[in-house]
């Protein structure tokens, strides 16, 4: 008898909710999957607006739940547990979502686990296709980038990551940059294709130095300045000089994912692994370019190779019904005094790159 | 449907978790825990014991009560968002308070509602028969024309505005939770909402300071 979790997500601007089980054939696992996003909330101001969009959730969340059940012709009390995003994350939306959570486990007597977003998507390639542990993992979003080993269910070894934006953040400032719409993600690579990559040369960050790390924001920098060039000779922004400045873009952040995919790579190929595998996850792994530069590293050096289709590579619910399955499997359930995280890093003995302040890492 | 209704009611607007059971119509426990932060982790604890030290289980409640501020955002929305999950697995209403209506009810005058918003501003809400008015957000020194000859000043900042509008002041005829399972049994048979956070002012949040260039076609 397969185990059935709700799924809740709330972390970023995705209210969602899903229905998914453990039954031996992935296709058959995912019961349903609401995703009900909040981008023309948003569109206005640039970015997330972290209190627009908790707004958003506290009024949404229920509601994307009982569509999920519905959905899945289900009812709450047919299910074995709920399976909640406790962070890290915009923290006005995890709590909403963590307090929906245990208001529902209150009502119904069903065991609550929060769940780590980021164990949500490196998970994800075991939801879709049983990857065998250990697998190396890039997780590559709006708002996280890390090369990861996923040994277990709650095991991850972090080889890498950004020391400060994350790529799909950079694709959100580039488009905001060169007047193209949000989310940045499509539009840039929407307007790259007509665009000479050679044009704008911008530089690859942490490329000569050894290790795994990355980083981003010089990017957006020099970005800004050659746009500002071109709008200076012609006094505006051509067209023909957008698509270039594009290009040349999503051609330096393809240059570094896949340099510091290929020697997290070798990493991850001294433990030597039966049957290796590289899989990415996060919005950004749906650009074309940068997915294939990743599975040619990954060929080139005997990977097999895998990314989710892109409604489970976004934010989604069903990565944390699923990512709950796998934990409840070996761990306890949570107590209803269960914290929201802002921060709450998937390898705890690794150093923290981000945010080291008093708060702890990020991620 | 009963007319004695079992209601658990709960607020964190505030600096604390407050929370009142009415079973069969009589409010049997009301708790208040000051706190600061950690509203999040408490309120279910707190929740589960106070219907255990009654005898009540979950399922015997008709409805839930919930302060939808206004006060706290982050506080509404851990209330709110419980108040949301324990009707929907529960299968019962959830009836929304104002706790501007709750410092009011229970009082026969006209009752002028108070609370403190910071920053040199108050929460108002006018309960008159024929001059009704808000809630609004009003600046400190906007409160004159509030004042009618009738009212009573009520709310943690009504000694203040009492003397700044020569109006009498009262306390509340019942603690804020006690109050809200209160004005909920009056309501929660017919309540065709669900409860949303009463926040009384806009996101804070600006568009870029950097205009998009201006593009030419090529």
């Amino acid at each position: 008898m397969p185990r059935t979790l709700l799924g809740i997500e709330s972390s970023c601007d995705d209210t969602a909710a899903a229905v998914v089980c453990d039954a031996d054939d992935p296709e058959n696992r995912i019961l349903s999957s609401v995703v009900v996003g909040q981008n023309e909330l948003h569109a206005g101001f640039g970015g997330v607006v972290p209190e627009i969009a908790a707004r958003a959730h506290a009024e949404k969340l229920d509601v994307a739940v009982q569509q999920a059940l519905d959905a899945a012709q289900t009812r709450l009390s047919a299910l074995d547990g709920i399976a909640v995003t406790a962070g890290p994350g915009l923290i006005g939306g995890v709590l909403s979502g963590v307090m929906l959570a245990k208001g529902l486990s209150a009502g119904s007597g069903l065991p609550l686990i929060g769940v780590n977003h980021l164990a949500g998507h490196a998970l994800t390639p075991r939801l879709t296709d049983n990857l065998p542990y250990p697998y190396l993992m890039l997780l590559v979003s709006g708002g996280h980038c890390q090369l990861l080993c996923v040994d277990g269910p709650t095991q991850f070894r972090r080889l890498g990551g950004t020391i400060d934006d994350a790529p799909g953040e950079a694709f959100d400032k580039t488009a905001r940059l060169l007047a193209l719409p949000q989310p940045g993600g499509p539009s840039v690579e929407d307007t790259a294709r007509h665009g000479d990559e050679t044009r704008f040369r911008f530089p690859r960050p942490l490329l000569d130095r050894p290790g795994c790390d990355m980083s981003f924001s010089g990017l957006k920098t020099a970005l800004l300045r050659a746009r500002d060039g071109c709008i200076a000779e012609h006094g505006g922004l051509r067209e023909t000089d957008r698509a270039d400045l594009c290009a040349g873009f999503q051609a330096a952040v393809r240059d570094v994912l896949a340099e510091k995919t290929s020697r997290a790579i070798a990493h991850y190929l001294e433990s030597a692994p039966a049957a290796p595998w590289l899989a990415v996850a996060g919005g950004v792994a749906a650009n074309q370019q940068i997915r294939a530069a990743l599975e040619s590293k990954a060929r080139e050096q005997g990977l097999q190779f895998t990314a989710p289709p892109l409604r489970l590579c976004t934010d989604n619910a069903a990565m944390i019904a699923w990512a709950g399955l796998e934990k409840s499997a070996t761990e306890a359930p949570d107590g209803l005094d269960l914290s929201a995280r802002p921060r709450w890093p998937l390898d705890s003995t690794a150093a923290p790159m981000l945010g080291s302040g008093k708060k702890g890492a990020k991620a | 449907m009963t007319t004695s209704p079992t209601i658990l009611g709960f607020d964190t607007s505030g600096p604390a978790v407050s929370c009142a059971l009415m079973v069969s119509g009589a409010v049997s426990i009301a708790r208040n825990e000051e706190m600061a932060k950690g509203q999040a982790e408490r309120l279910l604890p707190l929740l589960e014991e106070v219907l255990a030290e009654a005898g009540v289980s979950w399922h015997a409640l008709d409805a839930i009560a919930v302060g939808t501020g206004p006060g706290n955002f982050t506080g509404i929305r851990i209330s709110v968002a419980a108040a949301r999950g324990l009707a929907l697995s529960l299968g019962v209403p959830a009836v929304g308070v104002s706790m501007l209506e709750a410092l009011a009810f229970g009082t026969d005058a006209p009752v002028l509602s108070c609370l403190d918003a910071r920053r040199d501003r108050l929460y108002l809400q006018r309960f008159h028969p024929t001059r009704a008015r808000g809630p609004e957000l009003v600046a400190l020194s906007d409160t004159d024309d509030w004042a009618l000859p009738d009212l009573t000043c009520i709310g943690p900042p009504a000694q203040a505005l009492g003397r700044e509008l020569g109006l009498p002041i009262a306390h509340p005829a019942f603690p804020p939770a006690e109050a809200l399972v209160r004005v909920a049994a009056t309501r929660w048979q017919t309540v065709q909402t669900p409860p949303a956070p009463l926040y009384m002012r806009a996101a804070d949040a600006a568009p870029p300071a950097d205009p998009p260039p201006v593009i030419l076609p090529s």
